[in-house]
C-alpha cells in the first residue's frame, strides 16, 4: 500500500477490483464502513457479485481478464471529458516529457508497442526513448500539447478504448462502464480524492503488472497519489506477505528491493554500476544514488568482519542468476518436472501442491526430488504427496521430512502489514510439542551445515562459513540461551561498525544507525536492509511502540508501531500538495510547509517545495518523487516488459478468437510461453475458445478458510461453515445444464478436474461479449484431499488452473482460465 | 434497565466473525454440513450454534441484493420461553439476558413451543440432553465486558448499551438518513419489544423476520387468559357449592 489501512477511511471513492476485500480483508472493511458513513462512496467492479459488492454503492460485472480494457477505458473518459488534475500531471509526472517520434503504438503496428522481436517474444526498449539534448536532459512540452508529448500518446493509445468498444470486451453494460468512470472521474477536483484496493484479482494474470499500472496511470491523471484517502493500496494476501517480500521473498531481489546480482556483474564495482540510476535532471533526488551504500552495508551485514574493501565486502560470495536466468515458481517447478534440476526442496510455510497454479504438474513433479522438508504447522497435502490421489506410494522415490514449526502466536518478532507497518508481537504462549520458530530451524540448520563444511570441505565454502552468525544471547554465567531475536531485528536496522561522525554527528562503533541516510559505502556501516534502517534504534524497538496519538487527526498514528520508509506513513506525500507546498485538498493534509519545515507525516524528503511564495523557482527543491530518475512518475513507463502502456491482451485462456483490440496478438506478446510447438508438455496444455471448454473461471478464496486451508480445515468451526469446495453459476447456465443447488458437477480444464457442489446464484450472470453469450463460474481453492479426512472437501481448484505467468514477474494466471462443468 | 443491542444489518460484511466468536466463547461443538448452495451454514440454529449469518439472496432490476442477518435469541422483554416453563429455569434478568439454569430444566420443551422465534434448541442427542440458546454473554455482561460476538464484529454492526438508548439509536439513523432503512425497527415493539433490535435496508420480510409476530408481550395473552381464572373458578366453585346444597336440601327432603 502507498497509503495504509486506517486511511481508508479519508476516500471519498473507493473501487474494490481484483479484490474481494470484504471476505478476504474483512478488518479493512473497518474503514471502508467509516469512509460510507461520510459519504463514501464504494465501487465494486468484480466478475462475481460478492460480499464487498453486497455493500457497495455502484456495483460493476466484467468478464475474468478484461480489466485493462475497463480501466484503459476510464483513462480515455478522464482525458476526453477533461476531469485529469492538470496541475498535478505537469508537476509530478512525465505527462510532459517528449518520446521519440519514431515511437509506434498497439494502435498503428497491430497489437505491439515499436522494439518488438517476435522470436525473442521480447522489447527492445531503446524503441521507447525519451527525446533528450546534448546534456542527456528529456525534452518536455509543460503545455502537454506536443504530439509527441506523453499525455497525447496516452490520449491516442486509450482513445481506442471507447465506450462502445469496451463493453463488448467486458461484458460489462454501458452505462455502468459510464456510471463508474463518472464516479470516479469526479475525484480530479483537487478537493476530492479516490483510492483503490486490489489483490490477486488483479496480480494474477500474464497482465498483472500492466493491471496495476493502469491504475496507477489513473490515480496519477486524478491527482490521488500521495494523498490522505489516496495511492494504490495492494491487499497482501498473508499478514506479513509484505515483510516477505521486504525482506526478498522473490528470486530477483535482495533485501530492500535491491538487485539479485548475475552472473555477468563479476565485481561489487559492476553491479553497482549496473543498478545505480543516474540522472541529469537538476530538480531531481534520484534517491537510488544512494544504491552503493545499501549494497554495502547489506554486504556487512551478512559478512561481517570478513567482508572488506579489499575483497569486495563479499560480494563474490552472494549468490548469482546466470544472465537471462528465470527463477521464478513456475520455472521452479517446470524445471523439477523437466530438467530434473533439483534434488530436494524445502516447503517451507507452504501447500504448493494445492496453491500452485496446475497443481498436478507440481504433484508430479515432487516425485523428481530425491527429498522434501516440510516445514508446516500441520502436515499437508505437500508433505503427504506420495499418497496423494492417483499416486502408486510405491512408485515414488522421494524422501519427506516433517518439520513442526511454531505459530505466530508461539514466538516473537514482527510482521509487516500491507499498509508497510513493521509490527512488533510477544510470545503468547510456548509451542506445542517439538515445533519451534523458523528462526531456530534456520539457525540450528546452519550450524549443521557450517559445521560440514568446516569439518569435510566443500568446492565453495566461503558462502556459507564466511557469515556472520551469531543470534544466540547468554545469560549471567555466560551459557547460550534460544536465539535472541532482537538481535536479528537489529542487524536488519544495521550498525556502526567504527567510531563515526556523520552530518556533523559522532556514533560510536556498536551503536544502532539512526536512519538509512546514515548509511555509507566503505563498509562502516551494516544494514540488513536499508528500507528498515529505523526500525530498531538507540531509542529502542520502534516497531514495539503503541501510543495510539493522532496528532494530525487523519488517522496516522505515528507513534504505534514503525514503518517503513522512516515511518513514512503515506509516501509519495510530497505530491500531495502544489508548488507552493499548499495541500491539495486543505481538509485532509498529509504535510505542508511551514515557511521554513514540513508539518504533518514525514515527509518524501525534506527539500523545500518547488517555488517560493514570492513565485519564483526554489533551486534547493527536489522533484517529489524520488525514487524515480527524473523525480517525477511515470505514466509512461518505458521499464516493463510489455510496454510503456498498458494494452488488453486476453488471457492464455479465453472464450473469444481473437483479441477485439488487436487480432494478431491475442494474449501478451512476451509472456513466457510453457506450450509451445518444440515443447508439448502435456502437463502445459491449454484450449483456448474451444467448444470442450465452454465456460470463463476464476478461483478466489473464502473469508472462512486461509489460502489452501491448512489452518483452518482443521477447525471444525471453519469446516462447518464451509465444508467443501463449491461452484458458483448462473442461474441461467444452471437452466442450461439442468443443474440446481446442491449438485455434485465435475469441472474440467485442459489439465485437470475436480468435483464440487453446485451454487446456482443470480451473483453470477452470463456477459454478453463480442455479441455472444459468456458464462462464467467461479470456485475456491481453499480446499485439498488430505483434510478434512473423510475426504468429503473434495480437492485443489488449482488442479485447474494454467501454467502461465505474468511478463513481468512471472505471478501465475490462475484468475482466467477456461473450463467445462458437467451434472455428475 | 437492560442491555440491548442494535443490529445495524446495512453494515453487516456476512464475515460470520461472530458465529466463530460465540462457537469460542461458548466451547460449542459442530455438527456435520453440507454446501447445499447457500453461505448459510449450519442451516438452522441448534444445540451447538447460538447463533449464525443468514444469507439471503434475491434478484431486482440491476445487480441482486445479497443480505446477511445476524441470528440469535432475541431476549424478549417479556419471555414466552420464561412464562411457559414450569419450574423456572429460563428467566428475564435485569441486565437483559434470557437466562437459562440447567439444574432447574425438567426438559419439558414447553420453551422450545412457546418461543415465537423458533430459537431455543433441544440436544437431542444426548443421553443427558439440555435446552440451548444464545446466552447473551450474560457472564461477561455480569463482568462488563460486551458479549463475544458484538466484541469481534469489524465494521460495529452491532452497537450495545441500554436498550432505551439502542432503541433511540435505531430511531436517530433511520431519521437521519431518510430512504435509507426502512421503516421500521424490528424487535422495539414484537412480541412486546427484544433486547436485540435490528434495523434494515431490505425489507424485513424478504430476510426471514417473522412480520406476523404480536406486538404485545405474549405472555400477556396466556395472562389474559388465566387471569380470567378466578371467575370461572368462582363460578365452578359456587356452582358446585350451590349443587351440593340443593343435592342435599333433596336428599334431605327425601329422607324426611
Amino acid at each position: 500500500m502507498t497509503n495504509h489501512w486506517i486511511d481508508l477511511r479519508n476516500s471519498d471513492v473507493i473501487l474494490i477490483m481484483g479484490s474481494n476485500a470484504a471476505e478476504n480483508h474483512p478488518i479493512s472493511f473497518k474503514w471502508v464502513t467509516e469512509a460510507q458513513e461520510k459519504g463514501a462512496t464504494l465501487i465494486s467492479v468484480d466478475p462475481r457479485f460478492t460480499r464487498t459488492s453486497s455493500k457497495a454503492d455502484i456495483y460493476a460485472a466484467l468478464r475474468s481478464g478484461s480489466d485493462i480494457a475497463f480501466i484503459g477505458g476510464m483513462i480515455n473518459y478522464i482525458l476526453k471529458n477533461d476531469l485529469y488534475h492538470k496541475d498535478y500531471v505537469r508537476l509530478y509526472t512525465n505527462g510532459s516529457f517528449l518520446v521519440n517520434e519514431d515511437f509506434k503504438m498497439p494502435g498503428e503496428l497491430g497489437g505491439i508497442f515499436s522494439g518488438y522481436d517476435s522470436d525473442k517474444r521480447k522489447y527492445d526498449k531503446s524503441a521507447w526513448a525519451f527525446q533528450k539534448d546534448e546534456e542527456e536532459v528529456v525534452l518536455k512540452d509543460p503545455s502537454m500539447t506536443d504530439p509527441h508529448c506523453v499525455l497525447q500518446l496516452l490520449n491516442k493509445h486509450y482513445s481506442r478504448y471507447d465506450l462502445e468498444t469496451v463493453s463488448s470486451i467486458t461484458g460489462t453494460p454501458r452505462e455502468m462502464l459510464e456510471k463508474v468512470y463518472k464516479t470516479y472521474g469526479s475525484t480530479g477536483n483537487p478537493d476530492k480524492v479516490a483510492t483503490i484496493m486490489y489483490a490477486m484479482g488483479w496480480t494474477q494474470h500474464t497482465v498483472g503488472t500492466q493491471n496495476i499500472r493502469a491504475m496507477a496511470i489513473v490515480q496519477l491523471l486524478l491527482g490521488n497519489i500521495g494523498r490522505a484517502g489516496g495511492g494504490v493500496n495492494a491487499l497482501r494476501g498473508e499478514s506479513n506477505v509484505q515483510g516477505s517480500t521486504d525482506h526478498c521473498l522473490l528470486f530477483h531481489i535482495l533485501p530492500g528491493y535491491l538487485k539479485t546480482p548475475k552472473a555477468s556483474q563479476p565485481t561489487l564495482q559492476a553491479y553497482n554500476d549496473k543498478y545505480t540510476p543516474k540522472t541529469s535532471e537538476p530538480r531531481s533526488a534520484n534517491w537510488w544514488a544512494n544504491y552503493p551504500k545499501y549494497s554495502v552495508s547489506l554486504l556487512k551485514a551478512h559478512y561481517g568482519a570478513n567482508a572488506t574493501p579489499a575483497n569486495d565486502f563479499g560480494y563474490s560470495w552472494l549468490p548469482k542468476l546466470d544472465d537471462g536466468q528465470n527463477a521464478s515458481w513456475l520455472m521452479i517447478f517446470d524445471e523439477m518436472l523437466n530438467e530434473g534440476k533439483f534434488k530436494g526442496l524445502f516447503a517451507w510455510g507452504q501447500n504448493p501442491t494445492c496453491s500452485g497454479s496446475n497443481a498436478g504438474k507440481v504433484r508430479k513433479a515432487l516425485a523428481k526430488l530425491e527429498w522434501m522438508v516440510n516445514v508446516n504447522l500441520f502436515g499437508n497435502e505437500t508433505g503427504s504427496f506420495w499418497k496423494g490421489p492417483g499416486i502408486n506410494s510405491a512408485d515414488i522415490k522421494t524422501e519427506v521430512f516433517f518439520l513442526p514449526c511454531a505459530a505466530s502466536v508461539e514466538k516473537e518478532g514482527s510482521i509487516t502489514n500491507s499498509g508497510r507497518w513493521a509490527q512488533w508481537r510477544y510470545k503468547a504462549v510456548e509451542p506445542a510439542g517439538q515445533a519451534m520458530p523458523d528462526s531456530e530451524i534456520v539457525n540450528a540448520l546452519y550450524n549443521r551445515v557450517k559445521k560440514l563444511y568446516d569439518k569435510n570441505g566443500g568446492t565453495v565454502p566461503d558462502p556459507v562459513v564466511k557469515l556472520a552468525w551469531d543470534y544466540r544471547s547468554k545469560d549471567a554465567d555466560g551459557k547460550v540461551t534460544e536465539m535472541d531475536i532482537h538481535l536479528v531485528a537489529k542487524e536488519i536496522n544495521g550498525y556502526f561498525l567504527e567510531d563515526r561522525e556523520v552530518k556533523g554527528k559522532l556514533f560510536k562503533k556498536g551503536t544502532l544507525v539512526p536512519s538509512f541516510a546514515f548509511l555509507q559505502t566503505d563498509g562502516s556501516t551494516s544494514s540488513g536492509n536499508w528500507l528498515y534502517c529505523n526500525s530498531y534504534t538507540e531509542k529502542g524497538n520502534m516497531m514495539a511502540r503503541r501510543s495510539q496519538k493522532d496528532p494530525t487527526g487523519t488517522g496516522l498514528y505515528p507513534e504505534w508501531s514503525w514503518c517503513w520508509p522512516v515511518n513514512r506513513r503515506i509516501i509519495y506525500n510530497r505530491a500531495s500538495v502544489d508548488e507552493y507546498g499548499r495541500p491539495w485538498d486543505p481538509k485532509r493534509p498529509v504535510i505542508k510547509w511551514n515557511g521554513s519545515k514540513w508539518v504533518g507525516d514525514v515527509p518524501d524528503g525534506g527539500w523545500p517545495p518547488l517555488m517560493n511564495l514570492d513565485g519564483t523557482p526554489n533551486p534547493a527543491s527536489k522533484r517529489a518523487f524520488i525514487m524515480k530518475p527524473a523525480g517525477v512518475a511515470h505514466i509512461f513507463g518505458p521499464g516493463r516488459a510489455d510496454g510503456p502502456f498498458p494494452e488488453h491482451y486476453e488471457p492464455l485462456e479465453c472464450p473469444i478468437q481473437e483479441n477485439p483490440l488487436s487480432p494478431s496478438h491475442r494474449i501478451n506478446p512476451t509472456a513466457k510461453l510453457f506450450y509451445t510447438k518444440e515443447k508439448e508438455g502435456e502437463e502445459d496444455v491449454f484450449y483456448s475458445c474451444d467448444l470442450r471448454y465452454p465456460y470463463v473461471a476464476t478461483t478466489y478464496r473464502v473469508t472462512e478458510h486461509w489460502q489452501t486451508g491448512v489452518l483452518t480445515r482443521h477447525l471444525p468451526w471453519q469446516l462447518e461453515m464451509m465444508p467443501e469446495l463449491f461452484l458458483e453459476m448462473s442461474k441461467e447456465l444452471g437452466a442450461e445444464k439442468g443443474i440446481v443447488n446442491g449438485d455434485k458437477v465435475k469441472v474440467s480444464s485442459a489439465r485437470g478436474e475436480v468435483v464440487a457442489k453446485a451454487v446456482v446464484t443470480s451473483r453470477f450472470r452470463p456477459f454478453k461479449v463480442m455479441g455472444s453469450t459468456v458464462h462464467q463460474v467461479g470456485l475456491p481453492w481453499c480446499f485439498g484431499w488430505q483434510y478434512p479426512e473423510d475426504g468429503s472437501g473434495g480437492d485443489s481448484a488449482n488442479l485447474l488452473t494454467p501454467t502461465i505467468g505474468d511478463a513481468n514477474t512471472m505471478i501465475p494466471e490462475t484468475k482466467a482460465f477456461m473450463v467445462n462443468v458437467e451434472k455428475i | 434497565m437492560g442491555k440491548g443491542v442494535l443490529v445495524d444489518l446495512t453494515k453487516c460484511i456476512g464475515c460470520r466473525g461472530c458465529q466463530i466468536a460465540c462457537k469460542e466463547w461458548n466451547e460449542r461443538s459442530v455438527k456435520k454440513t453440507a454446501m447445499l448452495g447457500t453461505y448459510t451454514n449450519p442451516p438452522a440454529l441448534n444445540s451447538e450454534c447460538y447463533t449464525h449469518i443468514r444469507f439471503y439472496e434475491h434478484e431486482q432490476d440491476g445487480p441482486p441484493v445479497w443480505s446477511f442477518v445476524k441470528y440469535q435469541c432475541l431476549h424478549c422483554e417479556h419471555p414466552a420461553c420464561a412464562a411457559s416453563c414450569p419450574v423456572k429455569a429460563l428467566a428475564k434478568t435485569r441486565n437483559g439476558p434470557v437466562t437459562y439454569d440447567y439444574d432447574r430444566c425438567i426438559g419439558c420443551r414447553y420453551c422450545m413451543v412457546a418461543c415465537p422465534f423458533h430459537v431455543p434448541k433441544y440436544e437431542w442427542e444426548s443421553t443427558r440432553p439440555w435446552v440451548q440458546k444464545c446466552t447473551f454473554c450474560s457472564e461477561r455482561i455480569k463482568d462488563d465486558m460486551v458479549p463475544a460476538c458484538i466484541k469481534t464484529c469489524p465494521t460495529g454492526t452491532m452497537v450495545y448499551g441500554e436498550r432505551k438508548e439502542m432503541l433511540a439509536e435505531g430511531q436517530r439513523r433511520i431519521a437521519d438518513a431518510p430512504g435509507k432503512y426502512v421503516n421500521h425497527i424490528y424487535g422495539e415493539k414484537e412480541a412486546g419489544g427484544t433486547s436485540w433490535m435490528y434495523i434494515s435496508a431490505v425489507p424485513l420480510e424478504k430476510t426471514g423476520f417473522n412480520m406476523h409476530i404480536a406486538s404485545m408481550p405474549l405472555p400477556d395473552l396466556t395472562w389474559a387468559y388465566i387471569a380470567k381464572i378466578p371467575a370461572v373458578a368462582g363460578i365452578v366453585i359456587a356452582g358446585g357449592a350451590l349443587s351440593w346444597v340443593i343435592t342435599r336440601r333433596n336428599n334431605q327432603g327425601k329422607g324426611e
